[in-house]
């Protein structure tokens, strides 16, 4: 697990050759605001990170400098060895985006979108492949307007893999989707990832990080605050326990992690999760204290995530 | 897969192509766009020449609304509209991650534009003729005029969209420009040539009515305003408001409604 400041680092690292991206101390401001205020950023060849945080903690933004549409007021960025800012021709033809939203002429048909989108890409690439892959076959002769929210999310995702590039950026990819269709799109995803392909992509949804990423990085209010594996970032948080005792308990054992009682109900967050959990047991026993609802488990993403919003509103 | 690869040139002409076709498709835009301005000049055609005053004169005063119109309706403001629409929709915003580069995008999306404009301008050319218009004693202002004109109102709509947060927007903030292009090129042409008035031709649009006088009446390089060559003025000022609205442009243009 990293945590970061908001200085800008002052020695960039240089990238190496397993490196599809790598940021260091990027800064953007939109006026007086500090939209992204000094993130590191390491995208590796070949896998799925993912960019989790609320609305404003500057994932979109990110995504827009390494696309090279968003300037940046410090930092150094590489994407596939180029700088974004500097040679966006050089890279576009290496990189496949998804918009968050929009970027549809409505009144063409999904087949015409998929047509000139062939004119405009270098990468090759047939329509009809990618109406059967994203199973829009039977809509291609309706105009963009009147798609479905997942129909467009579907047909955003054929144009941003269109000819199969190097690098994908998927902003928010899922978002409103039903579960069916929500997993479909994981599954193409995972198919880029295993054609060799990057894919960096930013979600509201902790179960899609989970279920794709390699890696992840949580942003809040322009800053990251935590990155790396999920296993390494699950392994660093304190795990929990937690159980309803019968009445009468009386005072709780003596523990090494942070306790809350709230009525009978019991939380316990520790990083000696044997250890603690051994002496409570031991405790109830010797009292005859009856404890229902018993469970242990590690930290969650979710856990961690709640814990990177409140701690910022705490401090 | 499929193996062909277009060129970059090929990929402008294949998103104008598209623009062509979807506003043929929209019955009201294609009227107001294609038909609308032939027909006004057509009106200034035949109105106009049947006053008392004829001659070169009265056909360089048709010649000029003619231009001024095409190129504030038919350029100015349909660019001003279609570029905010088109940032609105973030429809630029992805055909930047297409293999077109930049210009590429403005070029295809305010091509069709100009070049509906430059066969408005050949259409005025056969209804003049037809109702006997003289042909330009000199050929040199007209084409700065038409050259220029153009150069001015793009590079005019493009400033325009920096302040237009929604194409319903673009019908008010166009207004300013339209009105003082249209009368500037109005009126400089019916100035004494060696008048203090003659100053007007600094308004952008202006010149689009001076060098359509010259090119009917002559005097093109005669002394004018300042002893200057009659047309000078004129040049300079579609020269320096190009620069000017390029310039403002290229800071200030936004690509994407957010920000």
């Amino acid at each position: 697990m990293t945590q970061t400041t908001s200085e800008p680092a002052a020695v960039p690292r240089a990238a190496d050759d397993d490196a599809a991206i790598s940021v260091r101390g990027l800064q953007v401001r939109y006026g007086d605001f500090d939209a992204v205020r000094g993130i590191d950023l390491d995208v590796r060849r070949g896998e799925i990170f993912a960019l989790l945080g609320t609305n404003g903690a500057g994932k979109t933004t990110t995504l827009e400098v390494l696309e090279g549409f968003g300037s940046r007021v410090g930092g150094t960025v590489s994407v596939l060895g180029i700088d974004p800012a500097r040679d966006r021709a050089a890279l576009r033809p290496r990189m496949g985006v998804q918009l968050q939203e929009g970027g549809f002429v409505d009144e063409l048909t999904v087949q015409e979108t998929l047509q000139l989108w062939q004119r405009l890409v270098e990468r090759p690439d047939r329509p009809e492949r990618l109406l059967e892959r994203f199973e829009l076959t039977g809509r291609r002769d309706v105009a963009v307007t009147r798609l479905s929210g997942g129909e467009k999310r579907r047909l955003d995702l054929a144009m941003a893999v269109w000819g199969s590039p190097e690098l994908v950026i998927l902003d928010e990819p899922t978002t409103g989707l039903d579960p069916e269709s929500r997993r479909r799109t994981w599954d193409a995803i995972q198919e880029l990832q295993e054609a060799g392909r990057t894919v960096v992509l930013t979600t509201h949804y902790l179960e899609e990080a989970e279920a794709l990423a390699d890696r992840v990085a949580i942003m809040h209010e322009g800053r990251i605050a935590v990155s790396g594996t999920l296993a390494a970032i699950v392994a660093a948080q304190p795990a929990g326990f937690s159980a309803t005792v019968s009445d009468g308990a009386g005072a709780l054992p003596a523990v090494s992690g942070a306790v809350e009682r709230e009525g009978d109900h019991v939380r316990v967050r520790t990083e000696d999760l044997q250890g603690d959990l051994t002496a409570f047991l031991g405790w109830a026993a010797d009292r005859g204290v009856r404890l229902s609802d018993l469970r242990a488990a590690p930290a969650s993403l979710a856990d961690i995530y709640h814990g990177v919003r409140t701690g910022s509103e705490q401090s | 897969m499929t193996t062909a690869t277009a060129s970059p040139a090929s990929r402008v002409l294949a998103l104008g192509a598209a623009e062509v076709r979807l506003l043929l498709r929209n019955r009201t835009a294609a009227i107001s766009s294609l038909f609308l301005p032939i027909a006004f000049g057509g009106f200034f055609a035949f109105t106009f020449n049947q006053g008392a005053v004829g001659g070169p004169g009265i056909w360089a005063t048709i010649a000029a609304l003619q231009l001024v119109l095409t190129f504030t309706m038919g350029v100015y403001i349909t660019i001003t509209q279609t570029v905010v629409a088109r940032r609105q929709t973030r429809v630029l915003k992805r055909m930047r991650t297409s293999s077109l580069s930049d210009a590429g995008v403005l070029v295809a999306t305010t091509g069709p534009a100009v070049a509906i404009a430059v066969v408005h301008l050949a259409l005025y050319a056969v209804i003049n003729s037809l109702l006997g218009a003289p042909f330009p004693v000199d050929v040199v202002p007209l084409a700065l005029a038409v050259v220029g004109g153009l150069a001015v109102c793009v590079t005019a709509g493009f400033v325009t969209t920096i302040v237009t947060p929604s194409p319903e927007r673009a019908q008010i903030t166009t207004l300013p420009l339209f009105f003082v292009m249209f009368a500037a090129a109005f009126v400089v042409p019916v100035v004494a040539v060696d008048s203090w008035w003659q100053a007007l031709v600094l308004v952008p649009g202006a010149p689009i009515g001076l060098l359509t006088q010259l090119a009917f009446t002559g005097g093109t390089w005669a002394p004018g305003l300042l002893g200057l060559p009659a047309a000078l003025p004129g040049v300079l000022s579609l020269v320096v408001w190009t620069a000017v609205f390029t310039l403002l442009a290229q800071r200030r243009f936004r690509w994407d409604p957010r920000h």
